[in-house]
């Protein structure tokens, strides 16, 4: 079975008087893909905030391949491996596609060296390339030169994906990479996530696509109020008598 | 070239050294109106080491710069702790405190200003301030200029990316810092004579106002915005309080209808396709 | 003499109250530093001269100068303040900075840059209690800003109108969906703001009899200094920062010499925005991780 790679004890999270994630405690094997599924408001980007350092837990621990970082500052957490992608997207809108990724490549550019290098005039920069490759690999490198703010909500979306794959990570979180996409563009997604899987990424993804979701991810995680309510491969999930009352009346069952 | 028109350069030159020592802490989102401050600390350093301990002026300016460095980086860190309107105002209270400051200090001639011995030419402002404008234009080629703009876009985004924000906050701050006391020791010698009244908070208002009509986009916006600040008055034959008056309708409509200033990403991206390459 | 430094210290606190609430009122209610406050202040010292000059009575020409204020408090919000609502806050801010720029370069055009003598306009009288002098025209202007601020904050808690402008304070969307009139509040709370520093200019000539363009600039930065002491966004803190300032300064001044007020005054801003920067009464900043 192996040492669980991403750990996640009794993790809770209070803002002020309000209890926002109680007692949750699961693990992600390395390696695999595990969905976090519950209805709004569960509490899913709340924990994507605990694991990436956006907020401090309140109670409870996060361990990475066996290294806590439950303290670790959120800036440290990117070099040890935790990347995410955002629900809302969160590309620099006044930046080119080309300079939001060269932002999402910092991790393995971080030495001041590599801060102060004039990187713009030497022709064929090998932060460019890269970052370029990345594009071609999922058909999006005409997009390159363009601003964030002139793009379509479907690309855009697959761009903050690219980018936070470009860390090189070893823990991809992605909350709800699929939401707002077409048939065509939620293939495509499929097959960039196969490529990842292929790669030896670790997935987290938030859905709601139950299709996506039984799709991509073999283990799944369900949340409702904050607490899980179910564990489990999909099917076993799927049946399960709490996670249809929860979404009872919000949701058909694949 | 005529006297004038050698006068108006130099002008110019003053206001653009001035302009990128604001636009490097505002390209990451801070606004320093205290900046009138770090060039005091220029000019009156660099006119001591001059005018006292005997050093060459390039030495004693390159030094001045330095201090003004020094004391924005001991100040960065607990200041920086601020941020927005908290961050300006405490610049514009630092600002006048230094101001202050200096008003008051004897050795250096206090309120009735400091009457400096060595003179630079128009040669040396004019070259440094060529010499800034092509060290912004290097720094923009950089990752630290993309961090600056990464930083004042989604400070949260580029924690996670794992960029130190502070870091790159103090640098801009430390660095602007430090450009304003080399454009501070150059005033001192080439007008050989130093008054702290003239570093007043109106000089730093002034100052952000036209890096803000130029735009904090690309590395350009500041010249244009100093061009125009140091134009404007002569183009229009104006006295001296028509101009400030006129540049500051100028101001209010601009901030109205297209506050990203004049230059934008977008100007920019055509001049920086000109200037560097990039992989097809 | 301290009893009287004091006394003098809070006379001027008094002035620097109007302009520390007036400042607080905009920062509390709009999110917006104002910076054409400073000017508002000086239009209503300057003008009122102006026309005082002119031979106008002095209810003409007060009225014409909160008159003007007014206006360009309407100007300041049709200006600036409507047309940032989704812009970094550094807009609007310049953008009032330009407001302040413009009107104290008008006034040094108009009205020439020196410093003027006013006329005086009430009967000069003193009030002695024990061994302090108080000086007739300081003590009405104390009242009448203690007065007109009590008033405000009364105002603020009790009536619709205040209610309606807390809700905004809180969540100005929030608020338009809640069915406050936000577009038409929003401006006449410009315009009251505006004919309060207006009368703290007008309660400062008629108490030091001397106006000049850059008064605005000279209070206007102190009146800041208050605010952000006593604590953005609150009126007391504002009642408060502006009194201590006033104290602030005329004590430096005896006993340290004019020179260092300046050092004292924004040195403890400085070391208060590191420390404290919520000021002494008002909420906790959030401060972001970041």
């Amino acid at each position: 079975m192996g040492a669980p790679f991403l750990s996640v004890k009794g993790l809770s999270k209070s803002f002020g008087g309000l209890s926002v994630i109680r007692d949750l405690s699961f693990d992600v094997m390395k390696g695999t893909s595990t969905a976090l599924i519950g209805p709004n408001g569960a509490g899913k980007t709340t924990v994507f905030n605990l694991v990436s350092g956006v907020y401090d837990v309140s109670a409870g621990s996060i361990a990475l391949d066996g290294t806590d970082v439950t303290a670790m500052p959120s800036r440290k957490r990117i070099q040890a491996g935790i990347a995410r992608s955002f629900q809302n997207i969160r590309l620099m809108q006044h930046l080119t596609v080309l300079d939001n990724l060269l932002v999402g490549q910092h991790v393995s550019a971080s030495g001041l060296v590599d801060l102060l290098q004039p990187f713009r005039l030497i022709p064929n920069h090998r932060w460019i390339r890269d970052a370029m490759q990345e594009l071609e690999e999922c058909g999006l490198q005409k997009y390159a030169h363009e601003r964030i703010s002139s793009l379509p909500y479907g690309i855009r979306k697959r761009i903050d994906l690219v980018r936070a794959t470009l860390a090189q990570s070893s823990l991809l979180m992605l909350d709800e990479p699929a939401a707002g996409l077409n048939a065509t563009e939620t293939e495509e997604l499929k097959l960039h996530l196969d490529l990842l899987k292929s790669r030896g990424v670790t997935l987290l993804v938030i859905e709601h696509d139950m299709h996506f979701v039984s799709a991509i991810c073999g283990h799944v995680v369900v949340l409702n109020f904050g607490e899980k309510i179910a564990e489990g491969s999909f099917a076993e999930v799927q049946t399960d008598a709490k996670v249809r009352e929860a979404y009872l009346g919000t949701e058909d069952a694949a | 070239m005529s006297g004038y028109h050698l006068g108006l350069l130099v002008l110019l030159s003053f206001n653009v050294i001035a302009a990128y020592a604001v636009y490097l802490p505002l390209a990451a989102g801070q606004l320093n109106l205290g900046i009138a401050g770090f060039m005091v600390v220029g000019a009156y350093a660099a006119s001591y080491l001059n005018n006292e301990m005997g050093w060459p002026v390039a030495g004693a300016i390159a030094c001045g710069g330095a201090l003004a460095a020094a004391v924005a980086l001991l100040v960065a860190i607990p200041i920086l702790r601020t941020h927005g309107i908290y961050l300006a105002l405490a610049t514009f209270a630092l600002g006048q405190v230094i101001a202050a400051i200096f008003l008051n200090l004897e050795v250096v001639g206090g309120a009735s200003g400091y009457p400096v011995t060595a003179h630079i030419g128009a040669v040396a402002v004019v070259g440094t301030a060529v010499g800034v404008i092509a060290f912004m234009a290097l720094l923009s080629t950089t990752r630290f200029a993309l961090y600056l703009t990464a930083v004042k876009s989604d400070p949260l985004v580029s924690d996670l990316m794992g960029i130190n924000i502070r870091f790159i906050k103090v640098a801009a701050f430390t660095l602007g810092a430090a450009v304003a006391g080399v454009g501070g020791g150059l005033y001192a010698h080439y007008f050989n004579y130093i008054e702290a009244q003239y570093f007043s908070v109106m000089l730093s208002v002034y100052t952000v106002l036209y890096v803000l009509l130029g735009g904090t986009q690309t590395v350009w916006g500041p010249l244009v915005g100093a061009v125009i600040f140091t134009l404007m008055p002569e183009l229009l034959r104006a006295s001296a309080q028509w101009r400030y008056a006129l540049f500051a309708i100028f101001i209010i409509l601009f901030m109205a209808a297209r506050p990203q200033g004049l230059i934008t990403a977008g100007v920019g991206g055509y001049l920086r396709k000109r200037f560097s390459r990039e992989a097809v | 003499m301290i009893a009287q430094q004091v006394i003098n210290g809070l006379m001027l606190g008094g002035i620097y109250v109007l302009i520390a609430v007036a400042f607080t009122l905009a920062i509390g209610v709009l999110n917006f530093l104002n910076f054409s406050i400073p000017g508002t202040f000086m239009i209503g010292g300057m003008l009122s001269w102006a026309m005082l000059k002119v031979g106008w009575h002095w209810t003409f020409a007060f009225s014409a100068a909160l008159l003007c204020a007014a206006f360009v408090g309407l100007l300041v919000y049709w200006l600036t303040y409507r047309p940032a609502k989704n812009s970094d806050p550094e807009v609007p801010l310049v953008s009032s900075l330009g407001f302040l720029v413009l009107v104290e370069n008008i006034a040094i055009i108009y009205l020439g840059s020196d410093q003027q003598s006013f006329p005086q306009v009430l009967a000069d009288f003193n009030m002695r209690i024990g061994p302090v002098v108080i000086g007739g025209a300081q003590l009405i202007s104390l009242v009448v800003s203690l007065g007109v601020v009590f008033g405000l904050s009364i105002f603020l808690k009790k009536s619709n109108a205040g209610r309606r402008i807390r809700a905004i304070a809180e969540n100005r969307d929030t608020a338009a969906l809640l069915g406050v009139n936000v577009g038409r509040l929003v401006p006449q709370l410009f315009v009251f703001n505006a004919l309060f520093t207006a009368l703290g200019g007008i309660l400062f000539a008629i108490s030091y009899l001397q106006v000049s363009p850059f008064m605005g600039e000279n209070l206007g930065f102190k009146g800041v200094s208050a605010m952000i002491i006593g604590g953005m966004g609150s009126i007391w803190g504002a009642i408060i920062g502006g009194l201590l300032i006033g104290l602030v300064e005329v004590l430096s001044i005896q006993s340290l010499g004019s020179d260092f007020v300046n050092i004292c005054v924004y040195g403890l801003l400085l070391v208060l925005l590191i420390v404290r920067p919520e000021g002494l009464l008002g909420k906790p900043a959030a401060r972001d991780k970041l």
